[in-house]
């Protein structure tokens, strides 16, 4: 990936310098005797960010929108059980649950990735309800029993490991975002027509962007799957897990390293503050907030609080081409 | 005599570009006003704020002394307004007939619509295409339904955005004296990005380049003005 | 398989399918002329479910009579929403209209979970019994649900195909700027075309609560079959919708008997991938609109 431009450089350098310190002091918590209350915390934010990027580095960048997202983890939860418990290594296991998680990402991508983005939307929605009817179907999943991970690992090692899937996720979307094929994404995003034109494969760059973001969200499934250690279809792939994979992103800012971040912390505060006052609302509101930050700030709170402080994204100077055109 | 159009110092701004500087022009009623100028003078834009695509940054438009500057396509369509598409956008799914049926106000009665949208259909010559889907038409029947919608409107004043793109030289001078036939119908605006080949049949023209107007007047004068040529150059040098 | 039992499966499937149908067409039209897809929809038809449920139950009027007022109830909430809400995003990015959509239903369906918890619910109040013709049976509730479906169904198709509104409608399908300039209220008609799409969800949730139990996700997986249905008759389609409605009704009737009820969806879903692979705009569409 080919990085353009002085100041480009210089905010990637400075941006992936603060996220591998935020990622190594959260990793170290489990030693810095903090609560277990607090790690908890720290660890659901992390699986959120996580998840929350993972949907980032397809829907964000290429506004199609996956509603699978929760399901694609879950088939990571899924593979990394199955393979711990036939007493294959962890990394083995947790390769295995990525790559899983991205081949179930081309029965859609390959079927619907051609076609607009609301074949792509439906595409993923129906492999959230397939994946589940399966994994109630075959023998080997564990019925709708479900399945136990027999041996028991430290809780520091899931703790980590999620950090590490988190920060490096964040990374991966700030360093891919400001390369030439990331901005090429982006300009795909806001005219596919005319990206076409100037030469990019829209189909391939989008099942090559899908398949990686769905390997991601099979790692962070496996990781939880780890941390979890009994799974129930019904849990696994509930909606609601599919619901905040994208809610983490559009609230902080879409399309943005730093939005998800700020989504996760969000998320993670109003889900416990809710699970205190309101704990059968939370759906509701979590719609709510949805949907006030899309209809009053557009594209999420990071990016209005940016231009609140006057910190320009370029991007947003430039008239749409559409309206030029017109 | 009577203004059936006046636009008063329009400004059209996207983001940075500034599409059309201050354009000020009136239409009298029965005129065909010709409005010229080279691919990405402001021309499109320009109509398009007369149609109420989008409304102008700044400046004033009035229909027959109402003042339309902040209303919606569809209420400047009722009020007047008839408008053809450079890239034609017929209702490809319909029928011919039921293209024309769509922009006749409702109100008489269903059977004396259609009889309405027949008659229309026999005015632009496509009477025999009636029932048949209008994406099957070729572009020069495209164009000519695209007038007959306009026309079913009864309006005061037609808006030709570039009728003669993409026409072979047979089917523009048809399509020039049917345009030159809808005067006895409606005020026209006539847009081309080429002045030599409508120049002829306009009572008056507009020159635009880099968004604001280098000329106008009667086409003598247009032909005589140097701005133009310079516009043109190479172009009509010949 | 013995005659009896096809003719039995095809009138099973027929009912599902003529429910399905009424539920797509909505979901059709709002996609067609207002261009959302409205994951909201299945919200709807909890909402006229509950909102008969709560009548019949409460107020002892007959479950009829639920059926238009669920449908008015339905088209007022309808133009509530596209007016004050989903209008708002119009002209935004897709991901945006999606996403707007997509709230509404998470709304919703947390209101219906905690307004009436995850019980199943259903009352025993209107048409009972069951009607015999030959060897098939239908109960009373499954004819009335058929005969409401094609009542509505027909209304609805010749609202849209024979009236002045209706051509407004379908013009506006193919070019919203060619509408506008057609002197055809934009707005107005995407109003009109919603609240008629959710007045139609809501009659749909009525009648589900006629014949079956109903609980707070009971309209969004419902939802999830018409989306299907949407998909195979081609996007925006709605005679396209219909004919998938009933084939996909009747084809879940005989694979739920022949092997179960999980396994029948799983197909539908193969089924799903398949047509978008080979056949994008659909089994029975052409490609429509601009």
């Amino acid at each position: 990936m080919k990085v353009e431009r002085g100041r480009d450089l210089a905010k990637i350098t400075w941006g992936s310098l603060a996220i591998l310190a935020c990622t190594a002091a959260m990793a170290a918590l489990p030693w810095l005797g903090v609560t277990s209350y607090v790690r908890t915390l720290v660890y659901y934010g992390a699986y959120f960010l996580a998840l929350g990027q993972a949907w980032n580095l397809m829907s964000g960048l290429t506004g199609y929108v996956s509603f699978a997202h929760g399901a694609l983890a879950g088939i990571g939860a899924y593979a990394v059980v199955l393979a711990l418990n036939a007493d294959l290594p962890m990394v083995i296991s947790l390769l295995i649950a990525a790559i899983a998680a991205g081949l179930a990402s081309l029965i859609i991508g390959v079927t619907s990735l051609r076609l607009k983005g609301t074949s792509f939307t439906f595409a993923t929605l129906f492999l959230q309800e397939l994946v589940l009817l399966l994994v109630r179907k075959l023998p080997f999943a564990g019925g709708p029993g479900g399945i136990v991970l027999e041996e028991i690992f430290p809780l520091w090692l899931p703790h980590v490991l999620m950090i590490a899937v988190a920060g490096g996720a964040t990374l991966l979307v700030l360093v891919f975002r400001r390369s030439r094929t990331g901005l090429r994404v982006l300009a795909m995003r806001d005219d596919e027509a005319a990206a076409s034109a100037i030469g990019i494969d829209a189909t391939r760059v989008k099942i090559v962007l899908f398949c990686a973001s769905a390997a991601i969200a099979g790692l962070t499934g496996a990781v939880h799957g780890v941390f979890a250690s009994s799974l129930f279809p019904n849990e696994v792939f509930s909606i609601d897990l599919s619901i905040i994979a994208l809610a983490v992103p559009l609230i902080g800012g879409a399309g943005t390293a730093l939005g998800p971040v700020l989504g996760a912390v969000i998320y993670v505060g109003l889900r416990e503050i809710l699970q205190v006052l309101a704990p059968n609302l939370h759906l509701t509101i979590v719609g709510v907030v949805l949907l006030l930050v899309i209809l009053f700030m557009r594209d999420g709170i990071a990016p209005a609080l940016g231009r609140l402080f006057r910190l320009k994204d370029r991007r947003g100077q430039v008239p749409a081409i559409a309206e030029v055109r017109a | 005599m009577s203004g059936i159009l006046t636009v008063v110092d329009a400004h059209k701004r996207f983001g940075g570009i500034h599409a059309v500087r201050g354009v000020s022009l009136a239409l009298n009623s029965g005129e065909l006003l010709g409005l010229f100028g080279p691919n990405g003078a402001g021309k499109t834009t320009l109509f398009n704020m007369i149609a109420g695509l989008y409304p102008p940054t700044s400046g004033r438009i009035e229909l027959a002394s109402r003042d339309v500057t902040r209303e919606p396509a569809f209420r400047r369509a009722r009020a007047g307004i008839g408008r053809t598409f450079q890239v034609c956008r017929p209702f490809r799914g319909l029928t011919v007939a039921e293209n024309v049926l769509a922009a006749i106000p409702p109100g008489s009665g269903v059977g004396d619509d259609r009889a309405r949208a027949r008659e229309i259909l026999d005015a632009v010559g496509l009477l025999p295409k009636a029932e048949d889907a209008a994406g099957s038409l070729t572009l020069g029947m495209l164009k000519r339904l695209e007038v007959a919608r306009a026309l079913a409107l009864e309006p005061k004043l037609l808006l030709l955005d570039e009728p003669l793109a993409g026409l072979t030289a047979s089917e523009t001078s048809d399509l020039l004296g049917f345009i030159q036939g809808l005067k006895a119908r409606a005020s026209i605006i006539l847009v081309d990005h080429n002045v030599r080949q409508s120049l002829g049949v306009c009572d008056r023209a507009i020159v635009m380049d880099a968004g604001a107007v280098i000329a106008s007047g009667s086409p003598d004068t247009i032909r005589r003005d140097p701005g133009v040529r310079r516009a043109y150059l190479g172009e009509s040098a010949a | 398989m013995t005659f009896p039992l096809f003719l039995q499966l095809l009138t099973n499937g027929l009912v599902v399918g003529a429910l399905l149908a009424i539920v797509a067409l909505g979901v059709a039209l709002i996609f067609g002329v207002v261009r959302v897809v409205n994951f909201a929809h299945g919200e709807f038809v909890t909402l006229g479910a509950f909102a008969t449920y709560l009548v019949v139950t409460q107020l002892n009027i007959s479950p009829l009579l639920g059926i238009p007022l669920a449908f008015v109830l339905g088209a007022a909430v309808g133009a509530g929403i596209q007016a004050a809400i989903v209008s708002r995003a119009a002209g935004r990015p897709e991901l945006d209209v999606l996403m707007v959509t997509y709230a509404l239903s998470i709304i919703g369906l947390g209101i219906f979970s905690s307004a009436f918890s995850g019980d199943f619910r259903s009352y025993s109040e209107g048409p009972s019994g069951i009607f015999t013709l030959g060897s098939v049976v239908i109960g009373l509730r499954s004819l009335t649900v058929l005969l409401v479906c094609l009542i509505v169904g027909v209304g609805t198709i010749l609202v849209v195909q024979r009236t002045r509104i209706g051509l407004a409608l379908r013009a506006l399908a193919q070019s919203r700027d060619s509408a506008a300039a057609c002197g055809i209220n934009v707005p107005a008609a995407e109003l009109f075309a919603f609240a008629l799409a959710v007045g139609l969800a809501a009659a749909a949730g009525a009648l589900v609560s006629l014949i079956g139990t109903i609980h707070p996700r009971v309209g969004h997986d419902l939802v999830l079959d018409a989306f299907v249905v949407v998909v195979l008759g081609g996007m925006g389609s709605i005679g396209g919708a219909v004919l998938a409605a009933i084939a996909i009704g009747i084809v879940n009737a005989f694979t739920s008997f022949a092997l179960d009820d999980s396994w029948a969806r799983i197909l539908t879903y193969c089924l799903l991938y398949a047509t978008l692979l080979l056949r994008p705009h659909g089994l029975l569409g052409r490609h429509v609109g601009a």
